[in-house]
């Protein structure tokens, strides 16, 4: 365990091999169209339906500017939130479909190699995806994310921040459960969509929900994003209670990783992953 | 030793894949690990490299515990089968590009270059892996073995996939490699006759126990208990493939 993954490997990361990897997702990229998609398509659409929306509400002076721009806000970060989560996963199941994982962790490359790479590609693909939605809702809907961009900054860290936890723990599960958990890859943001708070206020939801809503990173960015649109204000207490919890859940999602992969490893899995 | 295997064992719940298994592997040397189906010859070789966590046993490569050291060891050895796979997408020549840099290989394109050339497979350079036969698929994972001039090569059925021509071409790099860089080979493989060409010493594996092991011309002479003059390791393999694997006769 501690050669494969653990602060031996952590020493001794070299960057050509975290090079490597990039290379490796850098090429899957410009051969499969499926990443343009989820890249460049998936956020098109998005703001685009939402945006429309937003002109709706603003023709009948139906809903305040500040909230229709908290709304397309929400949008932009949700999705960067989402694609986050879903290409770290993703990332990792394209080794998996090719049955690429043997030769990969057969060399010296460590996981924490692999993952920082895939961290990298993850981060450079998220950030196209926002700039992309940044851009239309700029040109389209005069909604213009980047004066908010220094207050929204510490928010949007969390926020990747939680999505790389979660895509630490799927890709563990997809280690020890193999394919069986592959479709977690894109719909566990769902999950956690209804309690995040994303498209209206914490005091929205029913009393019971709000605790469960409180211990999640997710909803403290959105609470604090909302503060920065509205007031433009820096909300320095979400801040800090996402920070706080991210850096629990991801101790916890490094140390359940770990676990898993050292129980595929124990079970043989690694060489029969497809 | 290069390889130094003592008692590795291990189990998945009640079934044991490989029992109490020891061995050595001296530098230069191909040795060959064989058996039938299901003899745990690659389940060992999963071990060696780290991909399997052996349930109790040491494993020195390079006189150093894998576990500690796994990525000082990984870097001076190497592994293909034609079992394994690599993205489909890519071309020959960025699959090789991205293992020539983790392997932190100086001058990767001429190095892959000449390794095409050896293995009579440049024209594919730019061809996605997709459209590639079993047999191209298994000369680009030799080509990938051989990227960082391995000390000691891992090869897993190498031959499984080619044709005749082909097999005896890479039977041919193998055996120069040998000779020129004097790199440790351990293979596995059930064409027989390719053992008994290829390999300076032999450990026959049966339902994940050593029962036999030496030169080839040794086994034959231990196994059959007759005073041949060449080694017959087809007939070897016949004997001992149906034998109980209580019934050792190591050397």
């Amino acid at each position: 365990m501690r050669s494969f993954c653990g602060s031996q490997a952590a020493d001794q990361m070299k960057p050509y091999r975290i090079k490597a990897v990039i290379r490796r997702h850098f090429y899957e990229v410009m051969h499969n169209a499926n990443h343009i998609t989820y890249m460049v398509y998936w956020p098109i659409v998005n703001i685009l339906v939402w945006g429309f929306f937003t002109l709706y509400l603003r023709k009948g002076d139906r809903l305040e500017p500040s909230v229709l721009s908290c709304l397309l806000g929400a949008v932009i970060l949700w999705g960067l939130f989402n694609a986050f989560q879903r290409d770290m996963a993703v990332g990792f199941l394209e080794e998996l479909w090719s049955r690429n994982l043997v030769s990969l962790f057969a060399s010296p490359l460590s996981v924490s190699e692999y993952v920082t790479g895939l961290i990298i590609v993850t981060f450079g693909k998220a950030m196209i995806g926002l700039s992309v939605e940044a851009l239309i809702a700029w040109a389209f809907y005069h909604y213009n994310l980047f004066p908010q961009l220094p207050a929204l900054i510490p928010f949007i860290l969390n926020l990747a921040l939680f999505a790389l936890t979660m895509g630490i723990v799927i890709t563990g599960l997809i280690f020890r459960y193999t394919t069986r958990f592959q479709a977690m890859a894109w719909s566990f943001a769902g999950v956690l969509m209804p309690l995040s708070c994303v498209f209206y206020p914490l005091v929205a939801l029913p009393s019971f929900l709000r605790p469960l809503a409180r211990i999640l990173p997710t909803t403290h960015s959105f609470e604090g994003m909302r503060e920065a649109i509205a007031s433009g204000v820096f909300s320095s207490i979400h801040f800090k209670w996402g920070l706080g919890l991210n850096l629990v859940y991801f101790v916890f999602a490094v140390v359940f990783f770990r676990w898993m992969f050292e129980a595929s490893r124990a079970r043989g899995l690694l060489v029969k992953m497809e | 030793m290069l390889v130094r295997v003592e008692g590795l064992t291990k189990t998945y719940g009640k079934f044991t894949a490989v029992d109490d298994v020891s061995f050595v592997v001296k530098r230069g040397e191909i040795a060959g690990l064989v058996g039938p189906n299901g003899a745990g010859k690659t389940t060992i070789i999963h071990i060696l490299l780290g991909l399997i966590s052996p349930t109790a046993g040491l494993i020195n490569l390079f006189g150093k515990d894998l576990e500690s050291d796994r990525t000082a060891t990984l870097q001076r050895l190497n592994f293909t089968s034609p079992y394994m796979a690599f993205p489909v997408r890519l071309t020959v020549m960025e699959n090789l590009l991205v293992f020539a840099e983790i392997y932190n290989v100086a001058e990767p394109e001429r190095k892959i270059d000449e390794l095409l050339e050896r293995f009579d497979i440049a024209r594919l350079k730019n061809k996605p892996v997709s459209k590639l036969s079993s047999g191209e698929t298994t000369r680009v994972g030799l080509c990938k073995a051989f990227l960082n001039d391995p000390e000691l090569l891992l090869l897993d059925e190498p031959t499984a996939y080619l044709d005749h021509q082909a097999a005896l071409q890479v039977r041919e790099v193998l055996i120069d490699l040998k000779k020129r860089n004097g790199t440790t080979i351990l293979y596995t493989s059930h064409n027989m006759l390719e053992v008994q060409r290829m390999c300076d010493r032999i450990i026959f594996l049966s339902r994940g126990r050593v029962i036999a092991s030496g030169t080839p011309l040794e086994v034959t002479r231990s196994v059959l208990r007759e005073n041949r003059d060449k080694p017959a390791l087809d007939e070897v393999f016949l004997r001992l493939a149906s034998r109980r694997p209580d019934e050792a006769v190591s050397n």
